[in-house]
């Protein structure tokens, strides 16, 4: 009997002192879990790796999206264990880690890669807190983008629309001829990115900074304004059942010719191509009205936790790298997005990569590089604004706008007495 | 001279391994079950964002606000509703099938497996299967309703915010059936041969004998079916987060999904404690009956 009370005890005692093993290889946490996205987050850890011989880091894949990387992330901080490097998303989400003290200034390393000279002005506005860096750009997306069906648009003698009247017109004829006009998702995203058009149109760059900084309020008669453009729009020309769709489902309506257009973030072009629709061929894309000479974004930056010395230092080495041309390149091409760093040869884009690098290098130079809102607000603002869209959206009827705006309203005001706006 | 007697220590030998055997389970319990349950408790009571080293104390306003939230009462009948569903839905088909198959078809043994394998399906696949049949235009769904000439009856499954949780409970009976399926259909292969046949040579019609001999035996199987169909519906989360995230404009969600995207998704980490609070009390209030009358009728079983 003794012997069972020993082993017993034992047991015990071995179950209490099992603990994590600690991480032996720096690791870059991030959620690029299939397809091009692994095969672009794999390209840049290999290039950066054969770099740096003796600052080797290994990626890990934290399957789901930006909130279960989140999840993950605030127990390792829990636990004293973080990442050297991580996948953030930009502006407030990367002011909630530095508020709490968790991330690492990249001031020298920002110098060494003169980080104010090659990225875009409206770039480096949503990585640095109040003056710091504490992200480095190296996933951009444009999301003012409006994808069409080439052959459905010739056959029907549409050209791509320039304004909001000739979009509805396109609409109609879209619609007189049996074709869904415009394709559209369910979630929080997608009707919110297609809400940016109207609202620029509206409220113009400035407006835009100022909803994003707490200033511009949702019962003002601009936002209504905005709302009222979207809904007389974009919502009158959605495709029928859009909510109960997937993006990548909306984007096959689009490749089949069941809709004649869709305003996606320009992962699609990538998407598209897979599914054998060429770009400039099967498909192309215009600026959205209100968007031209504009490029809305919505852009990953890598975050270094705290930690020891050793480690940040090969957080360090990674990220010159990374950002360096080649290593931006390695990225962007598989994965389908653009390089945040101005210095990358726009030659290494196909057909529709090169568009899009046009339309952000004029829109640079016209200062006119606008982040994604949703992320500019603070997080809980941000999230409640693109749910209470795509409500709007599914049913923009006069109870909905009068629950959405004081709906909104009200969390600004909360978020403004909790000071938890910045202005970007 | 002194009598030897043998030394008794205050516990017996056998009480002591039976400490050190409970020592293991009981700390598990209590780092892993208990803990958990006091921290988020106390955590519901203040403003933390989940990074910051440190949270600031706001008392019951968590809950308050909850409480006066549509969203969250939203998410409540949801639940609710769900409940009812698991219940009578995956319970009833079931029983029906496994009453069906015990009537011995030809090619049993493949039919016992259609129903079942189902439930050997991950949460996140049913998703992604479910989300290609509910498609609106293309889908399994609308394509086969056009087939057959009732195009007019298909919907926007997910995209419909009165519609949705019924599209989702349409999933999950198929996904989850198989359970109650297997536990009634092994309930009915034990009741004995004999009963059956008494009732038969009295004269009893086969509806009869289900529902008069067969059902009133079946009250084991029936126990676990509604038991665990009860659990699932409180603490239903993986289905609806990978189908539909809880939308469209959280017209789908439920109290697990709505803690997971106020604690995750918002950085509100105390609110999102309360919601597991309000989650806790309501499925004790609906599922400690069950097992109180559960443990009795086991302790009645064995003293018999």
């Amino acid at each position: 009997m003794k012997k069972i009370i020993w082993l017993g005890a034992a047991l015990g005692a071995l179950a209490s002192t099992i603990t994590v093993g600690a991480q032996t290889v720096p690791e870059i946490w991030h959620y690029y879990a299939a397809g091009s996205e692994k095969a672009g987050i794999d390209a840049l850890i290999a290039y950066t790796n054969k770099q740096n011989p003796d600052a080797q880091v290994a990626g890990r894949v934290i399957p789901g999206n930006a909130v279960e990387l989140r999840r993950q992330l605030q127990t390792a901080f829990m636990g004293g264990q973080p990442p050297a490097i991580y996948q953030s998303s930009m502006a407030s989400e990367l002011k909630t880690f530095v508020d709490g003290g968790r991330l690492h200034p990249l001031t020298d390393v920002w110098k060494e890669i003169r980080g104010d000279q090659i990225f875009p002005e409206g770039v480096q506005r949503v990585v640095k807190i109040n003056g710091v860096p504490y992200g480095v750009p190296y996933d951009l997306s444009l999301i003012n983008n409006v994808f069409y069906n080439k052959a459905t648009f010739e056959k029907l003698g549409i050209t791509p629309p320039a304004d909001w009247d000739s979009l509805k017109a396109a609409c109609k004829t879209l619609r007189d001829a049996g074709i869904q006009p415009l394709a559209n998702a369910g979630g929080p995203f997608w009707s919110l990115y297609n809400f940016y058009a109207p609202l620029v149109s509206t409220v113009g760059v400035d407006g835009y900074y100022k909803i994003a900084s707490g200033e511009l309020a949702f019962d003002s008669p601009e936002f209504r304004k905005a709302l009222a453009l979207y809904r007389d729009t974009m919502v009158s020309c959605y495709a029928q059942n859009w909510s109960g769709k997937t993006w990548t489902q909306a984007a096959d309506d689009v490749v089949n010719g069941n809709s004649g257009m869709f305003m996606m973030g320009i992962w699609a072009a990538a998407y598209m191509k897979q599914a054998g629709f060429e770009p400039g061929k099967g498909f192309d894309v215009f600026p959205a009205p209100g968007t031209d000479g504009k490029a809305i974004f919505q852009m990953d930056v890598f975050a270094a936790p705290e930690g020891p010395a050793e480690t940040v230092k090969v957080a360090g080495k990674f990220i010159e790298a990374a950002v360096s041309p080649e290593g931006q390149a390695a990225f962007a091409v598989p994965k389908g997005s653009l390089a945040p760093n101005i210095e990358v040869d726009p030659k290494i884009y196909d057909y529709a990569g090169a568009k899009f690098a046009q339309q952000l290098a004029a829109a640079s130079k016209a200062n006119a590089v606008l982040p994604n809102l949703f992320f500019l607000l603070p997080t809980k603002v941000g999230t409640e604004l693109g749910t209470q869209i795509e409500k709007f959206a599914i049913d923009p009827s006069e109870a909905n706008e009068s629950d959405l705006i004081a709906t909104l309203e009200a969390l600004r005001q909360e978020a403004l007495a909790e000071n938890a706006y910045t202005k970007w | 001279m002194k009598q030897l007697v043998p030394r008794r220590s205050v516990l017996s030998s056998t009480t002591r391994a039976h400490i050190a055997f409970l020592i293991l389970p009981v700390a598990l319990f209590a780092v892993f079950y208990v803990y958990p349950i006091l921290s988020t408790a106390y955590l519901s009571l203040h403003s933390w964002d989940g990074v910051a080293p440190t949270m600031r104390y706001v008392g019951l306003q968590n809950y308050f606000v909850l409480v006066r939230q549509p969203r969250f009462l939203h998410a409540v009948m949801n639940n609710m509703s769900w409940l009812a569903f698991m219940l009578l839905g995956p319970t009833g088909v079931g029983l029906l099938l496994a009453a069906l198959l015990d009537r011995g078809l030809r090619a049993e043994k493949i039919y016992r497996m259609i129903f079942f394998l189902p439930f050997t399906i991950p949460a996140v696949a049913v998703a992604a299967i479910w989300r290609w049949v509910y498609e609106p235009t293309n889908g399994l769904l609308t394509a086969t309703l056009q087939a057959v000439g009732l195009g007019g009856w298909a919907q926007n499954w997910l995209g419909d915010p009165a519609l949705v949780t019924y599209a989702l409970m349409g999933a999950v009976l198929w996904w989850t059936t198989g359970f109650a399926f297997l536990v009634f259909f092994a309930g009915l292969r034990n009741i004995p041969v004999e009963f059956i046949e008494a009732a038969r040579i009295e004269g009893a019609s086969p509806w009869q004998i289900f529902w008069k001999v067969s059902f009133p035996l079946l009250w084991p199987s029936t126990i676990i079916v509604l038991g665990m169909a009860a659990i699932d519906a409180m603490r239903l989360f993986d289905v609806i987060w990978a189908t539909t995230n809880g939308g469209p404009a959280y017209a789908s969600e439920v109290l697990a999904t709505q803690m997971y995207d106020v604690a995750f998704g918002r950085f509100e980490m105390g609110k999102a404690s309360a919601i597991s609070v309000f989650l806790l009390i309501i499925a004790g209030v609906v599922i400690m009956p069950y097992i109180a009358a559960m443990s009795r009728r086991v302790a009645e079983s064995e003293a018999e």
